[in-house]
């Protein structure tokens, strides 16, 4: 690693500490006055309750210009996307208490969980009622209590969300932490780990081990959060972001062979060599648990345990029935080679249009009945002429976190070996270039003299 | 002199060989869900006892946890008492060590 990188590396990590050891200003109003939601936040911050409505972590959605096959006036997002990780939306799955199991037993759950409101105000809810439901604290201090968040029926029957509004939460407050991002951000898509399948703990993710946190790449502006470009997160916030910016150049390697590899190869594909989490499910088929719930039937790995698949990807996404994935080529002049979490599940598809039909889990989890669960969803999306027939659909997920330490990087070999990860030949190189690809005249020198200065 | 030292080293070795695999081999990795019905955690805060009851059995089990995300998750209160857990341990010399500790819910 280059000195300045280092440096900045440092820099981050004291700033970090700093920020977090330093008192928020406003702390001794808090501890006088008490708290009493945004518009405790608003005194010192005005317009800034407002302004979080408008963006994706409140709408779950977005207008999306990169994606296939849907309607660029329309907004997309968890709000209201189908597809076979989830198969369900927050419309269809709208937090609810699911009928008893055949223990007697019920429970809350929804899609829409972990939106930052009360539920009363929810997704994408707009007004002075809604700016005033905002759970700022959850993103915000480091001591909420996460147990005061949950979801409990109120006195007129209704499903709220509580939130942890002390005093004590609101005192310590600041830039949200790892912590705070991933109370939400790990659990999505049926458990820990199990959707995206990276851990952003210090022994996985090489930044955090040199005390970057989540937000200084996703560099937050007036709430609007910088993504990346997941072929499968299609929301976004209008701005994007990429390794290269004040802590990585457009030549971040010693080592020119490496920085030529840049104009084809993105940093992940070398720098997150592996993946995890639910590579298959079945939503059409519900496994019952010893608690007498059902789940759908989910393969999983650990994180850390799965290969990524490698495509040229041009930043711009195939859409259709039964796939989700980058679009483009070898030729196009824009698409780069990237790492994928492949992930390929089963649900049923209305035979009558082909398209994906979406499943309200409710009756699912309860008794297991899936086609239940397709006719509850047909009901609440106005579909009437469906018929569900099963299939598979396969989306590529970015694989974009969980960034490997140097030495655990890709190196020469495990590409440009005969065995090596990348397979050429489908990428769209001739017989002639793949041989001249995996000849080892390409880097046996290099890493025989970076293996003595190793021994 | 030499001789004898080479022989004690090497028993001394052996010994250590077969201890290790006999404690390998006594390690039993098991799994279960069950509900948290109380969470310990240590002075000095790098270990818990967490007991829960297992939703199958309906037994109470006791498991050791040692690992910085779940004991965090214990602090802050993401994991607390009543919640359903997906767990595998590992039992060894009276104590079941705790190698996945997750909530069952997702979303």
């Amino acid at each position: 690693m280059s000195g300045k990188i280092t440096v900045i590396m440092l820099g981050c990590a004291l700033l970090a500490a700093t920020v977090q050891a330093k008192e928020h200003p406003g702390k001794e109003q808090i501890l006088k006055e008490g708290y009493q939601g945004p518009k405790t936040c608003e005194t010192c911050h005005p317009g800034k309750a407002r302004e979080f409505l408008g963006t994706v972590h409140w709408k779950h959605a977005s207008k999306v210009d990169h994606v296939d096959n849907i309607d660029p006036n329309e907004e997309y997002g968890m709000k209201n996307r189908i597809y076979t990780m989830c198969n369900g939306s927050d419309i269809v799955n709208n937090l609810k208490e699911v009928p008893p199991n055949a223990l007697g037993k019920t429970k809350f759950t929804g899609c829409n969980t972990c939106h930052p409101g009360d539920h009363s105000s929810d997704v994408g809810s707009t007004g002075p009622q809604a700016e005033q439901a905002i759970d700022c604290l959850i993103c915000h201090s480091f001591k909420y209590d996460f147990s005061k968040r949950k979801a409990v029926k109120s006195e007129d029957g209704k499903v709220v969300m509580t939130q942890d509004r002390s005093t004590e939460a609101a005192a310590n407050i600041g830039r949200p932490t790892i912590k705070n991002c991933m109370a939400c951000h790990e659990a999505a898509g049926g458990g820990a780990m199990i959707k995206r399948g990276f851990s952003m703990a210090q022994k996985d993710e090489v930044h955090v081990t040199k005390g970057i946190i989540c937000v200084d790449c996703h560099q937050v502006k007036n709430h609007r959060f910088p993504t990346g470009r997941d072929p499968n997160n299609w929301a976004n916030d209008g701005i994007y972001m990429t390794c290269v910016g004040e802590c990585h150049s457009v030549t971040p390697h010693k080592d020119a062979d490496y920085n030529r590899h840049i104009a084809k190869i993105a940093c992940q594909t070398c720098h997150i060599p592996k993946t995890g989490g639910a590579f298959s499910k079945d939503f059409t088929k519900w496994e019952k648990q010893s608690n007498g719930f059902y789940e759908p039937s989910t393969l999983k790995r650990e994180v850390n345990e799965t290969a990524p698949v490698y495509a040229w990807y041009n930043l711009t996404v195939s859409n259709t029935p039964h796939f989700i994935g980058p679009k483009g080529s070898r030729t196009d002049g824009k698409s780069k080679i990237y790492p994928f979490k492949i992930f390929q599940g089963k649900a049923y598809f209305n035979k009558k249009d082909g398209k994906l039909l979406s499943m309200d889990f409710a009756s699912p989890i309860a008794t297991g009945d899936t086609l239940a669960g397709v006719a509850s969803a047909a009901r609440i999306l106005g579909i009437k002429e469906y018929e569900p027939v099963p299939g598979w659909q396969t989306i590529y997920f970015g694989s974009n976190h969980q960034v490997a330490p140097k030495n655990k990087a890709l190196s020469c070999a495990n590409c440009h070996a005969l065995n090596g990860v990348l397979n050429f030949k489908e990428l769209g190189y001739s017989p002639k270039e793949v041989e001249k690809l995996t000849n080892p005249e390409l880097y046996f020198e290099k890493l025989l003299k970076l293996q003595q200065e190793n021994e | 002199m030499k001789k004898i030292l080479s022989v004690v080293v090497m028993v001394a070795l052996m010994l250590v060989s077969v201890l290790t695999f006999s404690r390998q081999a006594q390690a039993e990795e098991l799994k279960m869900v069950g509900t948290i019905s109380k969470i310990e955690l240590s002075a000095d805060k790098k270990s818990a006892t967490a007991i829960l009851k297992d939703s199958k059995s309906g037994e109470e089990v006791t498991i050791l946890v040692s690992d910085e995300l779940t004991l965090d998750k214990f602090m802050d209160k993401r994991i607390v008492e009543g919640d359903e857990i997906r767990c595998k341990f590992e039992k060894m010399d009276g104590k079941n060590s705790s190698k996945m500790f997750k909530k069952t819910a997702g979303c």
